[in-house]
């Protein structure tokens, strides 16, 4: 088409600290190092021509059917030409004991299964989103290309001469019926660089694959759409940052939200908005290292914005996330590519509600909570107290005027709900119950008064709107009314009239401050058929998830949005909020269905 | 000058620098908790981390004025603004070495730049100058090595 590839034809892998981009045609278009939210090494999906990219693919016409090696982020491409058939198999290579192993390393195997292939490869390195082009030169024989203090090699086993252009490693070689051949990217950050042997690189990728498989044979999950769940929970872990346990939103920047539009938005750090999601699924896939992980990460990075809550925090627990706008063309022209998110210094009140759920959950998993923490989640509800009257931006961090949005005062009374049940049970100071209390009600009194349309027998987006609002939803979902209350029923018939079409919910239909549209919202479908479970409608739930299973990529991955008319995948991903969605879902309607 | 004063010092210097770090804690200016950080390399339970860690921590305390002692005896001269010279390189070893390379390596518990799948970190690495802690936190980590060196060399200079 244009060079670019559907968003849909991305597959992920990773190594718990950075994830890259592997499209259907072989080319790695993705991948930040050392850390998931670093500068890219390859960009070519925001820039096709200057972005940076591994293309490694056949030299004559072919067809590509994927695979991830089952249990593993390990992914497996067969090419299949008229001369015959290649195996690629891609990984970002976990760390082996056993060898002194490169700071970070991309492998790639390629295996002649059938007949006789040419095939090439070109690595073309782009430091710094692009801006940086590298020195090209040998070392020990190995081409390497450092740009200050980063530098990567091309270690080529049975892969051609490598040959070093202007700006590129290149490479030519035909497999054959049963030949192997190995390249391997290792790469080091302000330390020498390691050249690995083949047979290190080799043995490191039996112990990733084994490593993966293993992680998902420890997990608990026995409920329906399995494989979906499963695959989510493999999704899940890649952005899992495991230096610090933070969990990112999803692993790429400014992948659009239409195509051509400026909703582009970096989502490379961890979002209070997922937190109770994201240790709810843990708790559910049996993943306590990562539940407690994440949950001290979360109370580490909010320790010094205490007791005001960022909207999002970096992945090493740093507050500030300034929004810039880079020199690049952007997916299909969608521009501008930002990276940093201005979102972080909004006021979202329901991240509050998110918070006091999150430590909630965590203490019913028989985890108990410290004094500082314990006196930290008091003096949150105590702030919410203050605080919940103020306008803010919602859930969805609109840069219109800050409004009363009825999600956020409905999470701000799930805040003061969860602090007195965790006061009752003295795992938080409850020497202002009283005040939580009265405010709680408060709260309901405005909600239920200035949110609720009677014309539309539903709550409304904002106070005295007649808007609608799919994170409604989540009101339902975290228990600010029982499914059985009318107006949570007259919510969800208002949302599945006006915001539901077929498989596909929008958020919202109102302004939002940005010009253009989006797509359907993945996660608001998920939560629509979670909705739809508790309140006993297990069978159109069911329905809507197959449907909702069926939208997945080939290789099992969602995006943030779709477009309805097309299926084309839009925003960035892996996308972990449809991912979380589509674990509590399936949780949800496996448990109404028992 | 005698491993007495030396350890009394220790002991006082630790207090104050304990607690000038749970102070700027709790005025937000910084996330690091050294009795935290070394508590849990024992347990993943944080309230006993955290006593165990303020024990870990003055047994440190003392070590290290032992080592200012030594080198005092060393060069035959004690006084507080030594003390305090001490203190400053002290501060940096413990930004720049200590904490932020020679503890993720021992820390079972601790992140570390080579810490990956499936493995997640219960801490985060402190990064370089621990400014993974917040922006404050080397200026804070330093000036309260300072006042420890500055107790530690006042004592040891103390007449008698």
């Amino acid at each position: 088409m244009d060079g670019y590839a559907e968003l849909r034809d991305y597959a992920v892998i990773g190594d718990g600290r950075s994830v890259a981009l592997i499209a259907r045609d072989g080319s790695v278009d993705w991948l930040a190092w050392p850390d998931l939210d670093s500068p890219t090494l390859f960009a070519a999906v925001l820039d096709r021509a200057h972005g940076g990219r591994f293309l490694l693919r056949p030299r004559v016409p072919y067809t590509a059917a994927r695979r991830y090696l089952p249990g593993t982020n390990v992914l497996e491409t067969t090419f299949t030409t008229a001369g015959g058939t290649v195996r690629l198999t891609d990984a970002l290579s976990l760390h082996d004991a056993a060898s002194l192993a490169p700071g970070r390393e991309l492998v790639r195997r390629i295996e002649g299964l059938a007949g006789s292939v040419p095939m090439r490869w070109s690595v073309q390195p782009r430091f710094g989103y692009g801006a940086r082009t590298p020195h090209l030169a040998r070392r020990a024989g190995v081409p390497v290309a450092t740009c200050g203090p980063d530098a990567v090699g091309v270690c080529a086993w049975n892969a051609g001469q490598p040959q070093c252009t202007a700006d590129a490693i290149t490479g030519q070689f035909r497999t054959d019926t049963g030949t192997h051949a190995l390249i391997a990217v290792p790469y080091a950050h302000q330390e020498p660089l390691v050249l690995p042997t083949r047979a290190e690189c080799e043995a490191r990728l039996e112990h990733t694959t084994a490593t993966w498989r293993k992680w998902t044979q420890e997990r608990t999950y026995t409920g329906p759409w399995r494989e979906a769940v499963l695959r989510s929970a493999l999704a899940l872990k890649l952005l899992v940052f495991a230096p610090s346990g933070a969990v990112a939103a999803a692993a790429t920047c400014s992948l659009p939200e239409s195509i051509g539009g400026e909703r582009n938005w970096d989502y490379r750090f961890s979002w209070i908005r997922d937190s109770a999601f994201t240790l709810d699924a843990f708790l559910k896939l049996g993943c306590a290292p990562e539940a407690t992980g994440y949950f001290w990460w979360l109370m580490h990075a909010s320790q010094l914005t205490h007791p005001r809550l960022h909207v999002l925090y970096r992945l090493d627990g740093g507050a500030r996330a300034p929004e810039r706008a880079l020199p690049l063309p952007g997916y299909r022209g969608s521009a501008p590519v930002r990276v940093g998110n201005a979102a972080a210094d909004q006021l979202q009140l329901d991240t509050y509600g998110e918070m006091l759920q999150t430590a909630w959950l965590y203490t019913t998993a028989g985890h108990r909570l410290d004094a500082d923490i314990a006196r930290r989640l008091a003096e949150t509800a105590d702030f919410i107290c203050a605080i919940w009257q103020q306008p803010d931006a919602g859930i969805w961090e609109v840069r219109s005027d800050p409004e009363h949005f009825t999600q956020s005062k409905m999470m701000c009374w799930i805040t003061l709900d969860r602090a007195l049940d965790l006061a009752r049970q003295q795992l938080i100071p409850g020497r202002h119950a009283a005040r939580w209390r009265r405010e709680r009600l408060a709260i309901a009194d405005f909600v239920d008064d200035r949110c609720f349309s009677p014309r539309l027998n539903s709550y409304v987006r904002y106070a005295d709107s007649g808007d609608l609002d799919a994170s409604l939803l989540l009101g339902l979902l975290h228990g600010y009314r029982p499914p059985d209350d009318p107006r949570m029923r007259g919510t969800l018939a208002a949302i599945q009239q006006t915001l539901q079409d077929g498989p596909f919910v929008n958020r919202y239909l109102g302004s939002d401050g940005v010009p253009g549209s989006e797509g359907a919202f993945l996660a608001c479908s998920f939560w629509l058929a979670e909705a739809l479970a508790r309140c006993g409608r297990a069978d159109e739930a069911g329905r809507l998830m197959d449907q909702l299973v069926a939208l997945a990529s080939d290789v099992g991955l969602y995006s943030e949005e779709i477009e309805p008319a097309t299926g084309t995948f839009l925003g960035n991903l892996p996308q972990g909020l449809s991912h979380l969605a589509l674990i509590s879902a399936a949780c949800a309607i496996g448990q109404a269905t028992r | 000058m005698s491993i007495w004063a030396a350890l009394a010092g220790g002991f006082i210097g630790t207090l104050v620098l304990t607690t000038a770090l749970r102070a700027a804690n709790a005025l937000n200016l910084t996330r690091i908790d050294l009795p935290f950080l070394l508590g849990t390399a024992f347990t993943s339970d944080r309230t006993r981390a955290k006593a165990l860690g303020y024990g870990v921590h003055f047994v440190n305390g003392l070590l290290f004025a032992m080592l200012y002692y030594a080198v005092f005896v060393a060069v035959g001269y004690s006084s507080w603004w030594l003390g305090t010279v001490f203190g400053l390189v002290h501060g940096l070893f413990a930004a720049t070495a200590l904490v932020n390379i020679l503890l993720p390596l021992v820390h079972p518990r601790m992140g570390a730049p080579h810490t990956s799948a499936p493995h997640v970190a219960l801490l985060e690495p402190p990064g370089f100058l621990m400014l993974n802690y917040g922006p404050r936190t080397p200026t804070v980590t330093l000036a309260a090595h300072l006042v420890y060196g500055t107790i530690v060399g006042l004592f040891l200079a103390w007449p008698g």
